[in-house]
């Protein structure tokens, strides 16, 4: 009997040294703030910022119970909650940052196409206004240059906004100023009506 | 049945209710209620956009809630003794409260931010109104160049953002408009404020008194036209005549400096010329000598100033005129009648007649009237 607990001892001592050796999971730890940093860069703060909250919420209570554990007598430690918590926000981060980076694409996809319309907009009054009739006639169109000039300089607000990755902002701008080229389009028609019906004038000092 | 037998059962049948009696007291680990109610909290504040407008107050709940909720569902099973303390129902119930608190707070400052921006932006939209407005009463438009526009851009942004609930950016867009609106006032102000100044109005007073005065010592025609009130009067002997509307050039508010300005002159001039039928595009036409000798003086004075630029004509061909095109309402800047009182005046008037031409005749003048309507409303702003 005494034999045998002889040579079990080295055995169960082994055993209880082993279990006593438990390490956080530094590698699904790493993968998981890899995740998180990741879904950071892809705009998940702006583009899906409660799933990102939520994410940033599981981390902290997977590094709290690594803490939890770290502060545990060794032969008491189970890092396998860690473990399963580190892989759950991986995943997370990972479908986060998918998310974002969908959502991010459609937001300047609208950014784009509503550019596009704003910049179509301005460019039928700037060839409107190229149009209209010279000399004396041409009196009444002065201001409306002014505005389209206007529009034609606040095109590049909107490419400011794009180039800052600003999509909301870039989409409501663009279409302010779609607006506001239809508006002019719209007096610059009607003053032109009027002017076609008189005749044109002969160029003179003024 | 023996007396141990009979003690046997008791004591089975007393253990039986015991075992009963202690399961039946036995409680579940979480009330599903309280777990639902923090759902929501968490729901509402995410229709709240408090990620985004509140995202530290919305961080410090769900790193609260995430946990917990992990826990509430590994615990899910569980059943414990009612004397055994909960602290997992015990969390819950902090953060119900607490949630509870941080959803209020939210939506009162949701509440007050959206009361604060729907004010901003409907009042930046009822200020670029009454500008407009009062800019077109007095032709003021191209004295502002693209400002309006950019302003306009500014005020339909606002309103956009308010509809999308992006109430931080709409009213951010709104004083960004407040200030553009502020800005064209004080241009305007600037450009303008002559019309307002007392020096100014005596000098125009005094120079539309000369032409008065000319008329009766010489026994002739004078004109006087005052820009701001768009009004043409003609004098004979010294006595009032008639008095017509006039239409002015497209920047005819403002002073001529150079060519192509499309401002009407100010000053005192002589018909030198009258065009008939035949010989003006216009109607009938009274040819006016501008540039005078004060124009000149002012030309050669503006371009050393740098005001006017260096390649700058200082043009020519001022008349009193009738109409062309009778759906034009501006002219390059001359001054235009109708043709009915264009006739009219015609044939009163004779070469070497006087013409004064001035801002306004007194300080309760329509410009003078706008921007001081335009100061007020810009204090508001």
């Amino acid at each position: 009997m005494n034999v045998t607990i002889n040579r079990l001892a080295p055995l169960m001592l082994g055993a209880i040294l082993l279990a006593g050796c438990a390490k956080p999971p530094a590698e699904q730890i790493d993968a998981a703030e890899k995740a998180l940093k990741e879904a950071q860069m892809s705009g998940a703060a702006t583009y899906t910022a409660q799933e990102y909250a939520k994410l940033e919420a599981s981390l902290t209570a997977m590094k709290k119970e690594v803490t939890d554990q770290d502060g545990k007598f060794a032969l008491f430690r189970d890092y396998g909650k860690a473990e399963q918590l580190a892989a759950s926000a991986k995943a997370d981060g990972e479908r986060v940052k998918a998310d974002a980076v969908k959502k991010k694409e459609e937001a300047k996809a609208g950014a784009l196409q509503a550019q596009q319309v704003a910049q179509e907009a301005v460019k039928s009054a700037v060839e409107l206004v190229a149009g209209a009739p010279v000399g004396k006639d041409r009196a009444a169109l002065e201001a409306i240059k002014n505005d389209v000039e206007a529009l034609k300089a606040s095109l590049n607000q909107i490419q400011l906004a794009i180039d800052k990755e600003d999509y909301p902002a870039a989409q409501t701008q663009a279409k302010a100023i779609h607006d506001k080229g239809q508006a002019v389009s719209a007096e610059l028609q009607n003053a032109l009506a009027k002017v076609g019906k008189g005749k044109p004038s002969a160029h003179k000092k003024k | 049945m023996s007396t141990f037998s009979v003690r046997n059962g008791l004591i089975a049948l007393a253990q039986g209710f015991f075992l009963a009696g202690a399961l039946s007291a036995c409680v579940q680990a979480i009330p599903p209620e309280l777990v639902s109610a923090i759902d929501r909290i968490d729901q509402q504040l995410v229709a709240l956009k408090a990620p985004e407008i509140a995202p530290e107050e919305y961080a410090r709940f769900v790193r609260q809630w995430v946990p917990l909720r992990a826990r509430v569902q590994s615990d899910d099973d569980l059943v414990r003794w009612p004397w055994e303390t909960n602290d997992l129902e015990t969390e819950l119930r902090r953060l119900h409260e607490e949630g509870g608190s941080t959803l209020a707070k939210l939506h009162d400052e949701r509440q007050a931010q959206q009361h604060r921006a729907q004010l901003n932006v409907l009042r930046v939209e009822e200020r670029l109104r009454a500008l407009s407005s009062q800019i077109d009463a007095i032709d003021g438009r191209i004295v502002l160049g693209g400002k309006p526009v950019q302003t306009d851009l500014l005020v339909k942004q606002a309103r956009s953002f308010y509809d999308q609930h992006d109430y931080q950016r709409s009213i951010d867009a709104a004083d960004l408009a407040g200030k553009a609106l502020r800005v064209q006032s004080a241009l305007l102000a600037r450009e303008l404020g002559r019309y307002a100044d007392e020096q100014h109005i005596r000098s125009w007073q005094a120079m539309a008194q000369q032409a008065i005065e000319w008329s009766r010592t010489h026994r002739s025609t004078a004109i006087v036209v005052s820009k701001a009130e768009r009004i043409l009067t003609l004098y004979k002997n010294g006595n009032k005549v008639v008095s017509y509307p006039v239409r002015l050039g497209f920047n005819g508010i403002r002073e001529k400096q150079f060519q192509g300005d499309g401002a009407t002159p100010e000053g005192r001039y002589r018909i030198t010329d009258k065009r008939g039928a035949g010989r003006t595009q216009f109607y009938r036409a009274l040819v006016l000598d501008y540039p005078n000798q004060d124009d000149r003086r002012r030309f050669v004075q503006g371009k050393k100033m740098g005001r006017i630029p260096a390649a700058k004509q200082i043009g020519g061909q001022i008349e009193i005129h009738g109409v062309e095109n009778e759906l034009m309402a501006q002219t390059l800047g001359c001054v235009m009648l109708d043709n009915v009182q264009m006739s009219a005046l015609f044939e009163r008037v004779e070469p070497g007649s006087v013409v004064s031409i001035v801002g306004a005749l007194t300080g309760r003048n329509a410009v003078a009237t706008a921007l001081a309507q335009l100061g007020e409303h810009g204090e508001e702003t």
